[in-house]
């Protein structure tokens, strides 16, 4: 179960508006993972794509995005309207059958053309919540407020996850939020949805990003130094963000656990702290709290420097395992998130061999 | 059985989600020449085939096509598959008569127009097989406005419709590969 590892990875810069279409995002961006992994795409086991057509409002987006892996003669694909991470885990899955030895994965989102406010409310209960307009950023205000009431946190805290992300961003070219901001110079903003200010929030971001999975010894003839999962886990809370308690994530403690992480040191740490509070709620999470070393949490600057929605987690997965990759790194762990406020967890624990 | 109906409690959700976009730059550069009366698309460098509009890359190489690979097709070709369709009375609708929904294989072309609409012929009479060429707007009234990224709209508000040239019908052989 643990001998699947990922050996060619590409993503596109996140840019507030990409004038390609998604597709053509993706195009180059699978060929290139496929490049790195010295694979022809017609080697390919099997396929697997996370993607939402409401980012774009195109029917059947995802089926055009197919067209990037080349599906003619016919593939063994399938597609989840979640995060490329998850179309990860699918592939991982797959692999575990043992029949075939490679998998290509990958995740994109074009959020520039729609409203996430009112494109992101459609995934909450239509009964009591949608109609009343909830939108992601008031929602991430109210697990920011309870924080600070639970007295964990501060809106110095926040700010402080924010500036460093900025400058962790500057040195990564794929990164869109870049920057040197002081903490109190942030602090200085006016609230979005209080207490959030904008450097608490995402940006908009529109990118693609595509993953090579091989088991065994074809991963260690295709790749020089694989990025080893040696865990993958998911698990989900209740659907109503006002049945939880926002201020903590045990679906996190439970994804990690379950994916094998035991508390140990780690190198590299990414987090889809979409929200800069939810950083302080994942490493809490993840037992990695105040004692943290922060430098190593999102240095690549995290969701704070760059969101492209359905890509986002998939991406954290690739900082983790280039770093392992390059040798910079030796173990790792990355984390994707999934609906209001981190209702869904998915926790990937990476090594070098 | 209980005779007693519960009552069943409906509400309505009405949602309305706004999407804005440009079109890409590909696109632009086909309206582009739309409007000036020449329909472009690319040929792909490794297998030769036209794709109108171009994609940007071929579907089957998989390979990226660029400016560099565009070329001008023509404005006839041929039917290859159709519908008419009768319309139903749903939101939005705006036809009210039987209209044929065709795709149009144009010449040159290995990808087809689809939504074509095919006139100056009776409705019974549209068949694969008959050839036919672009009905343009004049050059004032051309616009790309319903040209979009979703691929729908093709070449709607610059060429309405298409008609029959006279000439004998294409060979189906010539086009059953070409039938989307």
């Amino acid at each position: 179960m643990n001998d699947i590892a990922i050996v060619g990875w590409a993503q596109t810069p996140s840019v507030r508006l990409a004038r390609e279409s998604e597709v053509q995002l993706l195009v180059p961006t699978v060929a290139a993972a496929l490049a790195r992994a010295n694979l022809d795409r017609r080697e390919v086991g099997f396929t697997c794509a996370g993607s939402c057509d409401y980012l774009t409002g195109g029917p059947f987006a995802f089926v055009s995005n197919l067209e990037a892996a080349g599906a003619w003669p016919p593939i063994a694909e399938s597609h989840v309207e979640m995060d490329g991470a998850w179309a990860m885990y699918e592939a991982w899955v797959r692999l575990q059958h043992g029949d075939i030895d490679t998998a290509l994965v990958f995740g994109s989102g074009k959020s520039s053309p729609s409203q996430p406010a009112e494109v992101w409310a459609q995934q909450l209960d239509p009964y009591y919540l949608a109609p009343l307009g909830v939108d992601p950023v008031s929602l991430a205000g109210i697990q920011a407020r309870a924080l600070i009431d639970t007295g964990e946190a501060t809106e110095r805290d926040f700010a402080e996850v924010a500036a460093r992300s900025r400058r962790n961003a500057n040195d990564n070219p794929n990164a869109q939020v870049k920057g040197g901001p002081s903490v109190d110079d942030l602090l200085k903003a006016p609230y979005v949805r209080a207490p959030l200010r904008t450097h608490d929030l995402p940006p908009i971001s529109d990118a693609a990003v595509a993953v090579v999975l091989a088991r065994g010894d074809r991963a260690r003839a295709l790749c020089e130094r694989p990025a080893w999962i040696r865990g993958l886990d998911h698990r989900i809370e209740v659907h109503q963000p006002g049945m939880r308690d926002l201020t903590v994530s045990p679906s996190t403690t439970l994804a990690a656990r379950k994916a094998g992480y035991d508390g140990g040191p780690l190198d590299v740490v990414e987090l889809s702290a979409t929200f800069s509070p939810q950083e302080l709620i994942l490493r809490e999470a993840l037992g990695l709290g105040a004692n943290a070393n922060a430098s190593a949490i999102n240095p690549s600057g995290g969701p704070l420097a760059a969101n492209p929605v359905m890509a986002t987690g998939l991406i954290r997965i690739v900082e983790v395992a280039q770093r392992i990759a390059s040798g910079a790194a030796n173990r790792g762990l990355a984390h994707a998130t999934g609906g209001q406020v981190l209702q869904h967890n998915l926790v990937c624990m990476l090594e070098g061999e | 059985m209980s005779e007693a109906k519960k009552e069943t409690l409906v509400m309505e959700h009405l949602v309305s989600l706004r999407y804005e976009e440009e079109l890409t730059p590909i696109l632009e550069r086909y309206v582009d020449a739309l409007i000036d009366g020449r329909i472009v698309g690319h040929k792909c460098p490794q297998c030769g085939r036209v794709y109108v509009p171009g994609k940007g890359y071929c579907p089957l190489c998989v390979v990226e096509t660029t400016d560099r690979d565009e070329v001008q097709v023509a404005d006839t070709g041929t039917v290859t598959g159709f519908t008419i369709v009768t319309p139903v009375a749903y939101y939005g609708q705006e036809e009210t008569e039987p209209f044929v929904y065709a795709s149009v294989l144009l010449d040159g072309a290995d990808s087809t127009l689809g939504g074509q609409d095919i006139v100056n012929i009776p409705r019974d009479e549209v068949r694969s097989g008959l050839r036919v060429r672009a009905i343009w707007r004049p050059k004032e009234k051309r616009s790309g406005n319903a040209v979009t990224n979703r691929g729908w709209g093709s070449v709607a508000s610059v060429i309405d419709a298409f008609e029959p040239t006279g000439e004998p019908d294409m060979d189906r052989a010539k086009f059953e590969e070409h039938i989307f």
